[in-house]
């Protein structure tokens, strides 16, 4: 009884906010203190899919802009962080990687900014993925540092003693070893840089516009209807995302690098 | 053919350091091709240091190691002609027994057909038939530590190092093993340094014989020689097992 009611209770806790959202997303008018809206209208959703105010555009920057920052972000820290991983003083680089965090994105973005107005990189997209890489880079060496294990370092050793080279370590063992996890990687990146708001918007310099700048901008202006739906479009890929993390998670629980007995 | 008299393997004064502490000191050694040498020695002694220098995995203090004509100390690892099988037989868990058997045969660059052939004829040989999809983790310890043992074989490597490759089995799988070892040791010609703690399987082995203690190594050219030196402890075995074997009880040796 109680674990059922603690269920209903949770789902609640968080379907609802998303039941609200869709229905602000389609309510033409919604006095208080209805319940309900009183008027259904698609306007907001025809507006959004026919990319009137430039959001389609903007949705195609921000999902470029995730996927060049995931992408660079897990591909360099996937070098890098086999370096960490086995450095002497790993403890001391692992303090550094999280500075980035200990600081808020404003912190950050202030401190970038300065040097970015002078390399001539605010207001373009090419600084805003710099910027949100910081970011980024940091939290996925973070996470693929624990990867570098010393059964992965024994895997290196045999496939070099089988006669791989450099090369081949890297394509025929480490990157199908690590896929699942690299995914991961991939997906949490991403979403670091779909939800960024304080980088995008003090380095982009109102220049470059990205989909959680646009959801605030909705809200300031107080089109609520609108920001709902811009709000659910943003949600999109973080589900979609979290699905496939949890299918991946799945996958590389249930088929561990099993050395154990070997 | 080579010359079965002829070293392919000679170690000429090797010193070996692992943090700060001196594991192997003037090693000199020589292993005619088609032989297998064992090497036994207590835990700790520096067997295990010594497979992997040879092997490039770990870099020697001082000494040579000459393989055929040529010295390897400079070579990489990968470049040695040297296989080493571990302790524990390693596999890679993303692929399949086939594709661990057939790993050395692709990073050659063989045909595909080549690579089959190869595989195929090593999977029969190791009585692996009707497993070749399957994976490591779901494969027994003596089916791992034979496929193991076959992807070493695949690519006919100059020399094999074993390191105490059966220590993990149960009793009858070992005891098999280390007959499929001499079998296919004699059939292909195998030159081999096979590490082991174990006495008993040194003499089942080995062709000539080497012991560490305080990692110094002593070499003996046959069992003979091996078995008379009494610091090797063949006869306290050999007696305890007798005891035993009366029915009396005794002190493991």
């Amino acid at each position: 009884m109680m674990r059922r009611a603690l269920v209903w209770s949770l789902s609640g806790v968080l379907v609802l906010p998303l039941v609200m959202l869709l229905l602000l997303s389609v309510a033409r008018s919604w006095p208080w203190p209805a319940l309900l809206p009183a008027e259904l209208q698609t306007r907001q959703w025809r507006e959004l899919l026919a990319g009137t105010g430039g959001l389609g555009v903007i949705v195609v920057r921000s999902l470029g802009i995730g996927a060049g920052v995931a992408t660079l972000a897990t591909t360099l820290a996937f070098a890098s962080s086999r370096s960490v991983a086995r450095h002497a003083r790993r403890d001391q680089l692992l303090v550094l990687l999280h500075l980035p965090f200990a600081a808020s994105s404003v912190v950050l973005g202030v401190s970038l900014l300065y040097l970015f107005l002078r390399l001539h990189l605010a207001g373009h997209i090419a600084g805003v993925m710099l910027a949100q890489l910081v970011l980024a880079y940091a939290y996925a060496v973070i996470l693929l540092v624990g990867w570098w294990n010393t059964e992965v370092q024994s895997l290196e050793d045999l496939a070099v003693a089988l006669g791989a080279g450099r090369r081949d370590v890297w394509l025929r063992v480490l990157l199908p070893l690590a896929r699942p996890l690299l995914m991961v990687c991939l997906l949490q990146t991403f979403l670091i840089s779909w939800f960024d708001y304080a980088l995008t918007l003090l380095i982009g310099d109102g220049q470059v516009t990205t989909l959680t700048v646009t959801l605030y901008q909705y809200f300031s202006s107080g089109d609520l209807r609108l920001a709902a739906t811009c709000a659910l479009l943003l949600l999109a890929p973080p589900i979609c995302a979290l699905v496939i993390n949890h299918r991946l998670l799945s996958a590389t629980v249930s088929t561990p690098l099993d050395l154990q007995g070997d | 053919m080579t010359d079965s008299l002829a070293p392919i393997l000679r170690a000429e004064g090797v010193d070996v350091r692992l943090g700060g502490q001196l594991i192997l000191r003037e090693v000199s050694f020589a292993l005619e091709a088609h032989t297998t040498m064992a090497v036994v020695g207590a835990s700790g002694c520096g067997k295990t240091t010594l497979l992997r220098t040879i092997a490039g995995l770990l870099v020697a203090e001082r000494g040579r190691v000459r393989l055929g004509a040529e010295y390897v100390d400079s070579l990489a690892a990968n470049r040695r002609g040297i296989v080493y099988l571990n302790q524990e037989p390693l596999l890679f868990p993303h692929l399949n027994l086939f594709e661990n058997i057939a790993f050395g045969l692709r990073l050659r660059r063989l045909s595909e057909s080549e690579i089959r052939k190869r595989a195929s004829r090593l999977i029969s040989l190791l009585d692996l038939v009707g497993m070749e999809r399957r994976h490591p983790q779901a494969l027994s310890g003596g089916q791992r530590q034979r496929v193991a043992f076959g992807r070493a074989l695949a690519v006919d490597p100059a020399l094999l190092l074993l390191d105490e490759p059966f220590s993990n089995l149960d009793a009858e799988t070992r005891a098999s093993m280390q007959h499929l070892f001499k079998r296919l040791a004699r059939e292909r010609g195998i030159t081999a340094l096979f590490v082991t703690h174990d006495l008993k399987e040194s003499l089942l082995v080995g062709d000539r014989f080497a012991v560490i203690r305080a990692g110094r190594m002593h070499t003996y050219h046959d069992r003979r020689e091996f078995c008379a030196d009494p610091a090797n402890g063949v006869d306290r075995e050999v007696a305890f097992w007798s005891t035993l074997a009366r029915g009396g009880s005794g002190t493991a040796p």
